[in-house]
């Protein structure tokens, strides 16, 4: 199993002989974000640029501007705040097409703790002109993502989370933008990233009682469009998500134009993120799976609130 | 990276015809007829570089209006983006665009308020939030072959952003020597420090020796004499084994007494009538 970022790493090293323009920039956390593959395959590729992700976000927007594809990895953190002008001036204002990969995305930093989380990064990267926003879930996303990413020519960012994740952890179906992972029912889960393994457990655990419910993932979220087109006939959603409630997912959600009625799951505004185990923290702010199984079934399958107890009970 | 060179249609854009100097003399004039005309701007920054980017374009970047987006062209980045309305005077004047000026800031114009690489032919790189012209510059220089010089212009006052010091520390350890910097060091900002001892301390101090322990090889002229710019950037073209930066000594508002003696007022400024006239009375005297 490896990190998200790390086989998008892996990935990209792959694929580098067919895109030979294809260069990646490190801000020194090449052993923890996953360039260390490509740093290994291809050195004269590889620049470590130091400890000054402002630079190596304008850096790499100039090399764009000359031909190349540049991969910039870091942690989501540094990249998304730390850079985030250059980002918006650089890279959007520019429309030059670097792909931002931000490893450890989310709220789940381990013993890293809360100067290393990201908790809103789709709500500064979705708002930027442009900017496509991706969030793998399996291995099969960044194949797919990463195909996408070198057939248009356009700003990206990958978010990675710190999760290790292997094939036992394949979501099935097809790899799309949208997958629905889970066929649509009138109730829908929607997620992206590591949060659409979470939804995955949740809903093996809801339709062993009963609850009849489906999953989309969005890999990549800016897909308004087809993702009013998929949601239009929901009656009720449910979007889980490892990301500030305000700003994300959900809030995307709102913004479309469907008449079912959304509910969100994702950490609070007051979080600033916190050193401890994964579970630790999906459990201390109501994210666990069986605190979402509970609250979900609470919330929408009031008619079976005795499963639900049982579900606790086993857990 | 890339080595092979196209040259073809590549050259410097001297100017036969005319003198550095009474072009510079032109364009001063255009840019305070123009800054008035559009409800003013950038008066100080913009008198204040343009023999720089004028003398840049006219004696050392290979490039080419017709291809301006040739691969091979050598670059400028102007940092220092508010002095934009000098770069569009200069652009227009080697025939990179023929948007009259006067449609500087206006909605729609391709002459933005900044310099906007997506709007206007022969704009190399979209700048205005200082600091990041040196890195996209760096970037481009790492890029691209040895021979394709990519030159950048930085205010003084913007190297007290964090991020040209990471740029350059940057470029002193990959010693990228393509990389070309110019600093107009005219000595102000907007507000600046407050004075001590009676002396207002220049935006960065002990500037020079900074740049030299980033690892670049320094050299300083008079930004408004053609002949030692001349001199200065061939000498920057020559060195070949780090990045070089010019700290090009020059006169916010250069060319207009009035500005020349309040350079904080005239960072960016809006003038009425009368002081237009008297602007222009004191240019032409």
């Amino acid at each position: 199993m490896k990190k998200l970022a790390e086989e998008v790493g892996l990935q990209l090293t792959n694929i580098a002989d067919k895109y030979p323009d294809i260069s990646v920039l490190d801000g020194d956390l090449a052993d923890s974000d996953g360039a260390f593959y490509f740093a290994d395959a291809y050195p004269e590729r590889f620049l470590m640029s130091g400890i000054s992700e402002q630079n190596m976000i304008s850096m790499a927007a100039g090399m764009a501007s000359t031909g190349k594809r540049p991969f910039a990895f870091s942690f989501a953190a540094f990249l998304c705040y730390r850079a985030y002008d250059q980002i918006r001036v650089s890279i959007c204002q520019t429309k030059m097409p670097v792909t931002l990969v931000g490893s450890h995305a989310g709220g789940l930093a381990g013993r890293n703790g809360k100067t290393h989380t990201a908790v809103n990064d789709m709500a500064v990267m979705l708002t930027l002109p442009d900017m496509q926003v991706w969030a793998p879930a399996d291995n099969d996303d960044v194949t797919y993502m990463l195909s996408q990413i070198m057939s248009y020519s356009e700003p990206a960012y990958i978010r990675a989370s710190r999760a290790p994740i292997g094939e036992q952890h394949a979501l099935g179906g097809r790899p799309s933008e949208l997958r629905w992972v889970f066929p649509k029912r009138k109730i829908n889960i929607v997620s992206c990233g590591i949060a659409s393994q979470w939804s995955k457990q949740v809903i093996e655990q809801l339709h062993l009682q009963g609850c009849d419910i489906g999953l989309l993932h969005c890999l990549h979220v800016n897909q308004v469009e087809q993702l009013q087109d998929e949601l239009a006939d929901s009656e009720q959603l449910i979007v889980i998500e490892d990301h500030c409630k305000l700003g994300g997912l959900a809030s995307l959600i709102q913004m479309l134009d469907i008449k079912a009625h959304i509910s969100g799951f994702g950490w609070p505004i007051s979080f600033c993120g916190k050193s401890g185990d994964d579970e630790q923290l999906r459990e201390a702010y109501g994210l666990s799976q069986e605190q979402l199984v509970k609250a979900i079934i609470k919330l929408h399958f009031t008619n079976i609130k005795s499963a639900s107890s049982k579900i606790v009970e086993q857990v | 990276m890339a080595e092979k060179v196209n040259m073809m249609n590549l050259s410097t854009q001297s100017n036969p015809t005319q003198s550095l100097h009474d072009e510079a003399h032109e364009l001063r004039k255009e840019i305070l007829e123009v800054l008035y005309q559009t409800g003013g701007g950038h008066y100080g920054g913009c008198l204040s570089v343009i023999d720089l980017l004028l003398t840049l374009y006219r004696t050392q970047i290979k490039c080419n209006p017709t291809f301006a987006t040739h691969p091979d062209r050598d670059r400028l980045i102007l940092s220092k983006g508010h002095a934009a309305l000098a770069l569009y005077a200069v652009l227009k004047k080697l025939n990179f665009h023929q948007v009259p000026l006067d449609q500087y800031a206006d909605f729609d114009s391709p002459l933005e308020g900044h310099p906007d690489m997506t709007a206007l032919a022969g704009i190399d790189f979209s700048t205005g939030s200082l600091g990041q012209g040196l890195s996209a510059a760096l970037g481009m220089a790492y890029s691209l072959p040895k021979q394709v010089n990519i030159w950048t212009i930085l205010g003084d006052g913007e190297c007290q952003e964090g991020q040209v010091w990471e740029a350059a520390m940057l470029a002193g350890n990959m010693k990228t020597s393509n990389l070309k910097a110019v600093v107009d060091n005219n000595r102000f900002q907007e507000w600046g420090w407050a004075e001590i001892d009676d002396q207002i301390p220049p935006p960065v101090s002990n500037f020079r020796d900074k740049w030299q322990a980033f690892g670049w090889h320094v050299i300083e002229c008079d930004g408004h004499n053609f002949d030692e710019l001349i001199q200065a950037f061939q000498t920057m073209v020559e060195i070949q084994d780090k990045p070089v930066v010019l700290i090009a000594n020059t006169i916010k508002g250069k060319g207009v007494p009035l500005i020349e003696k309040s350079p904080k007022q005239f960072h960016c400024n809006q003038v009425d009538q009368d002081e237009h006239t008297r602007i222009m009375q004191e240019y032409r005297s």
